[in-house]
């Protein structure tokens, strides 16, 4: 018998094989812990509390509550892993901050709980008023160590807010931080200001603004506040988009008839036309190979998107899920296409798998519109209406839990999610 | 050296010695020799001679010398013709005494030959006798010999007959002893083939109940197994966050160790994704469980559960 079960567990090793094909559906537990402050007070939000609030933007995590943590280490020496894994805790972030002058220094280490592993010890540093960006930077490096995908907490947002005093409309062209704090109005304006779309060094913005009464396109260089005046043609000029290269925009034109697209050289203003056709041709996004570009068209009768894989090929229809699809964008890698799709509960965001045409609607919301992805393809900005007020919206780029941006007084639309910032 | 010195020295010393005794010439060893003078009469003693009486007187005794040289003289003379005559006399005597002496010798050598005759005579007969007794004691002897020859074979004989009879007793029993013997054995290897026999039979039955039973517990234990394996996987879903990065073709495999209690003895990436986020998020998940679900049973859990592979592989992406 003894012989038996010992040739039992001799042939039984590593035999069973146990596949594991789906994992939780909810958010990766993660304590961030408030960072401590060695020395003299430091002005400015605590650090933990943005790394928390942008882990939790991104719908991938689940911040601990500070009031729920049973003690608040800041290094991983005085960390005791059985309290936070009985907190269901995954990851804890531990770390403080210190003053050299007007820099501000940040030691910091990422800690897998189960493993009781350091993942992450680093010290960052800032000037005193960058005191954001380093807590954006550090949730940058947890969100690449846990996920393997680079964070996008350090990218930017470009918007359109709308307010309204008595009947006087003003529109500014803003740029904030992705959580929209560190706003700064960049154009003000009584009249519309349409489609911001980033250059792909992110030191420029293109848009559409009626400022003369009229839609024309402008560079706006941000540092300098320098805005160049592209495109005025006659009747339509609208949604710009950069090529990949930088060096030249699509653009909406109407000038020969009905809107079609348009490639614009930057440096010469040279134009090639690229579609030809009765109906609407309109909002233009390039792939990321800068040879294919995607375009809305009601050549089938309704809003569809269409693809086009070079200059001369034909276009291609790649929606027929429902009666409007617009507005497309593509996600980061080429992979997915994010556009706004009409469905039963109205108009929502929908994601497209193009290899296998798979179609999957992201948000619950309704009258959303202006989907814009994160350089790092994991989340997604878009507009909505909350409570009649228009207001913008980061969602996981695979649906996940949504996180609404602070609303500023008045509308706010047309988001554009810059590209990394170097 | 000084010893072989020693040596060589001693050698040649001993050789020139034998040397020396060999060319030595050898003395006859010395007979004794007895001599015994044989004579029928004693010598007679000589008259004792009569010292001459000293003179009282010088002068005298000078004339009285004188007188004893003539008187010297003349005893000289007679001396010399007593003396012959004591020689005619002597030899007289003397021829007398041989003559008788030849006479006696004669007589003694007829004895002593009779005597010879006699005792020769004497010995012959008592050689004779003794010839005889020798013989009469040497054919007794022989007789006796050959009677004690007779009665030693007998002797030897009946002590042959009787080994031989030992001899063969002894085969006897021995073989009598070996028969039982080999009896006893064939009983007991009877037995023992019998009881083996029911033993073979016994284990078989045993074996095919055990078999069957064994079959019925890798069933159980299979279902018990598969009950677990469920569990496991189900917790494991639950405890597993794949990471953002993750996709369908991404495949992480796990080798788990377990402790019969469940508890996780180790745990290591035995075949990785290829990233590490998703490699992270699988051993994460294996941390996260504080016990593993295992059956109670001994068996079942050193067969399916002491060690085994999980695999991580989002088949359905969020």
């Amino acid at each position: 018998m003894v012989l038996l079960a010992t040739l039992m567990s001799g042939q039984a090793r590593a035999e069973l094989l146990i596949r594991i094909t789906e994992g939780a559906d909810s958010a990766i537990p993660v304590a961030v812990v408030p960072f401590s402050t060695q020395g003299s007070t430091i002005p400015g939000d605590n650090v933990g509390d943005i790394v928390r609030e942008d882990l939790a933007m991104s719908g991938e995590f689940k911040p601990l509550a500070p009031e729920r943590m049973l003690s608040l280490p800041s290094r991983s020496d005085n960390v005791y892993y059985r309290d936070w894994s009985m907190l269901g805790q995954r990851y804890l972030l531990v770390g403080e901050l210190s003053r050299e002058g007007d820099t501000v220094k940040a030691r910091y280490e990422l800690l897998d709980v189960n493993r009781e592993k350091r993942l992450l010890g680093e010290t960052a540093s800032a000037k005193i008023g960058g005191i954001r960006q380093l807590g954006h930077y550090i949730s940058d490096k947890v969100y690449e160590a846990i996920t393997g995908v680079p964070g996008a907490f350090s990218t930017r947002l470009a918007y359109v807010t709308l307010e309204t005093q008595g009947k006087k409309r003003i529109y500014k062209l803003q740029v904030s931080d992705v959580d929209g704090k560190n706003s700064t109005v960049r154009l003000r304006s009584d009249e519309p200001i349409l489609s911001p779309a980033w250059s792909p060094d992110g030191k420029s913005l293109a848009y559409v603004s009626f400022e003369t009464g009229k839609p024309a396109i402008y560079i706006h260089e941000l540092a300098s506040g320098k805005r160049t005046k592209m495109a005025s043609f006659p009747g339509l000029n609208s949604a710009p988009d950069w090529s990949p290269d930088g060096r030249s925009l699509l653009l909406t034109l109407s000038k020969d008839g009905n809107a079609e697209i348009y490639k614009m050289d930057i440096a010469t203003r040279a134009l090639t036309r690229l579609t030809n056709h009765w109906s609407i041709d309109t909002e233009p996004s390039w792939k990321g190979d800068g040879k294919g570009f995607v375009f809305t068209s009601d050549r089938s009768g309704g809003p569809q998107i269409y693809y086009k894989s070079s200059e001369n090929a034909d276009p291609k229809r790649l929606t027929f899920g429902s009666r409007y699809n617009a507005r497309p964008r593509f996600g980061p890698n080429g992979k997915y296409l994010f556009y706004v799709h009409q469905s039963e509960s109205g108009f929502n965001i929908a994601r497209m798998n193009l290899k296998t045409g798979e179609e999957t609607v992201l948000t619950r919301t309704d009258l959303d519109e202006s989907p814009s992805v994160a350089p790092n393809g994991r989340m997604l900005i878009y507009a909505t209406k909350q409570d009649g007020q228009s207001v913008l919206t980061v969602i996981s780029a695979d649906g996940g839990a949504n996180y609404t941006l602070p609303a500023s007084t008045g509308d706010v639309r047309e988001p554009a999610w810059s590209p990394v910032i170097h | 050296m000084t010893l072989s010195i020693l040596l060589h020295v001693l050698i040649l010393v001993v050789a020139l010695s034998g040397w020396s005794w060999n060319n030595s010439v050898k003395e006859p060893p010395p007979r004794s020799i007895s001599a015994r003078l044989v004579s029928s009469q004693p010598p007679q003693p000589e008259p004792a001679a009569t010292p001459p009486k000293p003179d009282p007187e010088k002068e005298k005794a000078r004339q009285q010398a004188d007188e004893k040289q003539r008187l010297e003289e003349q005893r000289k003379a007679q001396e010399k013709a007593r003396e012959e005559a004591a020689r005619k006399e002597q030899e007289k005597q003397r021829k007398q005494a041989e003559a008788q002496k030849e006479k006696a010798r004669k007589a003694e050598e007829a004895r002593q030959k009779a005597e010879e005759a006699a005792r020769q005579k004497a010995e012959a007969e008592a050689k004779a006798q003794a010839k005889k007794k020798a013989e009469e004691e040497r054919q007794r002897k022989e007789a006796e010999r050959k009677a004690a020859e007779e009665r030693r074979k007998q002797e030897e004989a009946e002590r042959l007959r009787k080994e031989k009879a030992a001899e063969a007793k002894r085969k006897a029993e021995e073989e009598k002893r070996r028969e039982a013997e080999r009896k006893l054995k064939e009983q007991q290897l009877e037995a023992l083939a019998e009881s083996a026999s029911k033993q073979r039979e016994a284990e078989q039955r045993r074996q095919a109940e055990e078999a069957a039973a064994a079959k019925a517990r890798q069933a159980q234990m299979l279902s018990e197994s598969e009950k677990f394996q469920a569990l496991i996987r189900d917790r494991l879903s639950r405890a597993w966050y794949p990471p953002s990065s993750a996709t369908s073709e991404m495949t992480a495999k796990l080798e788990i160790t377990l402790l019969p209690t469940g508890e996780l003895v180790s745990v290591k990436v035995v075949s990785s994704s290829g990233n590490t986020a998703f490699d992270n998020s699988a051993l994460s998940a294996v941390r996260a469980l504080p016990r593993f679900p295992v059956p109670e049973d001994q068996a079942t859990f050193e067969r399916y559960f002491r060690r085994f592979s999980i695999e991580f592989n989002p088949e359905r992406l969020k």
